[in-house]
């Protein structure tokens, strides 16, 4: 992947005036090394990378901290930076650090930009998660002689978990909706089509790189969406269940008025 | 021995102070202007929502889908329609701080109490009066704190409009790209942090100043940018 500053990127090369299907419709478009599968998988092994790194360095230090009940202030204000430092920026500021400690322009600068950016809603997701579980639960669990660790693990990790995969359904979609950014960067990627087309004109490749990005990060969406139900923990899932027939019953829906008193008064 | 690329050249930045300070305030203008039409947009969109409550849902689908569109295939598919203008990166600039700032002004009014409501409406208060003079200012600070995540959002997001030619600082970083020349890269790029920052200790404080009683709670209710 790293490549040396004066070496020129392969450029996907289309005449002007060919239509969406003639392009997407040659099989030689999706392969060799500007072609569509390529670069599709450039985008997920980078993405995968970067989620992978997030998960590791978010979630273990969330829960622990939420369990401990520390660092909130911190917690709270290290998201809200994480958050607020644009990521297109960050990546563009490494480039040259990268360049001139040889290591090109990718993936260092890219690979930590993202990352920064997927870390803080799955170590909030994970924080707030993990410190909302039912205080009487967490005191019940000590009560039958269960250890810290035992209580974390077995209790609250498990209750947290929809929650948790939620914060890193969030961050996968927008680190795959990010990470077309890198080929403006020097980089290459699902998001070269677009690129290509506005320094060629090209509208085919415009358009039709786009809604590839954008293809994919709608079936990310969804695969992860669905990915998220199989794996909720079977007993959390009745339990959850339960409580939502039990409002209903009472003939309450989760908004508008009723909701609310309900709400108010749980 | 002199580095003739080093990640700033001093005496660069100081012949081009003119070109940067424009390209900040257009930087600025983009903005601002996204985050006012989009608080606009979303007031009207929040509005049907509380008062149709079916469409509430609707609402909260079709804003949380736009934020799901990749920046860079939004921006690009508007360029055969609108070519390398502002409308380009205005739309989809705008279409992202729906999401936030709908579900902000929603939250804001769902938390009003409910016994303040009713006692507004018991001391004979007008539908109007209500809205204006006890909802609005109770759902403020929440409203604040999605124009926080809205405005820093779109601080970075007009960084990357500058793949459609705009975007003030966004162009910078480009420019020094192309000419693998990093005074005006890291410039651009150090400004748009900078003024993401800037930008979010500015709504904190603002938000202190408008509802100070709301400071305890901001803290807890980190900004909300998820989409649930």
């Amino acid at each position: 992947m790293g490549r040396g500053a004066a070496s020129v990127l392969a450029q996907a090369a289309l005449p002007r005036d060919i239509t969406l299907w003639e392009w997407w419709g040659d099989a030689g478009s999706w392969t060799g090394p500007t072609g569509i599968l390529p670069s599709l998988l450039d985008t997920l092994t980078l993405s995968g990378t970067v989620m992978a790194i997030a998960v590791l360095l978010s979630v273990p230090s969330a829960a622990v901290l939420a369990h401990l009940g520390r660092a909130r202030l911190l917690s709270a204000w290290l998201v809200n930076v994480g958050r607020a430092v644009p990521t297109f920026a960050l990546a563009a500021l490494l480039v040259p650090l990268s360049l001139r400690a040889g290591y090109g322009f990718e993936p260092w600068p890219i690979l930590i930009a993202l990352t920064l950016m997927a870390m803080p809603p799955i170590y909030l997701g994970t924080y707030t998660a993990v410190s909302g579980v039912d205080r009487a639960t967490v005191d019940a669990a000590r009560a039958v002689g269960l250890t810290p660790r035992e209580v974390l693990l077995g209790v609250e990790l498990p209750l947290a978990l929809n929650v948790i995969l939620t914060g890193v359904r969030v961050a996968a979609v927008q680190v795959v909706a990010t990470e077309p950014i890198r080929a403006f960067l020097g980089g290459d990627g699902l998001g070269r089509y677009v690129r290509d087309g506005l320094g060629q004109r090209n509208t085919t490749l415009i358009v039709g790189g786009a809604m590839l990005v954008a293809a994919l990060a709608g079936s990310v969406a969804v695969l992860l969406t669905g990915l998220q139900r199989l794996i909720e923990p079977a007993g959390v899932r009745r339990l959850r269940a339960t409580a939502d027939s039990a409002t209903v019953v009472r003939g309450h829906g989760s908004r508008g008025r009723g909701a609310r008193i309900l709400r108010r008064t749980a | 021995m002199t580095d003739a690329n080093p990640l700033l050249r001093w005496d660069y930045v100081v012949d081009q102070r003119a070109a940067i300070v424009r390209a900040v305030l257009e930087h600025l203008q983009l903005t601002v202007l996204t985050v006012a039409i989009g608080l606009a947009v979303a007031s009207v969109l929040a509005a049907l929502a509380l008062r149709t409550i079916r469409l509430r849902p609707v609402v909260s689908a079709t804003t949380a889908a736009l934020y799901t569109i990749p920046s860079v295939a939004l921006f690009a598919l508007l360029v055969p329609a609108t070519g390398l203008s502002r409308a380009t990166a205005l739309i989809p600039l705008v279409a992202y701080t729906l999401v936030v700032l709908v579900s902000a002004i929603l939250d804001g009014f769902d938390q009003v109490p409910l016994d303040v409501e009713e006692a507004a409406e018991a001391i004979g208060l007008s539908v109007r009066r209500r809205v204006i003079g006890v909802r609005i200012p109770l759902a403020l600070p929440v409203i604040i704190n999605g124009l926080r995540v809205a405005s820093v959002t779109t601080v970075g997001l007009v960084t990357l409009a500058a793949i459609v030619g705009q975007g003030g600082l966004g162009r910078l970083i480009l420019d020094g790209l192309r000419r693998a020349f990093w005074t005006p890269l890291t410039v651009g790029a150090l400004l748009s942090i900078v003024l993401a920052l800037l930008l979010d200790a500015a709504f904190v404080l603002l938000e202190r100043r408008l509802a100070p009683w709301s400071v305890r709670e901001r803290t807890v209710a980190v900004g909300r940018r998820t989409v649930d």
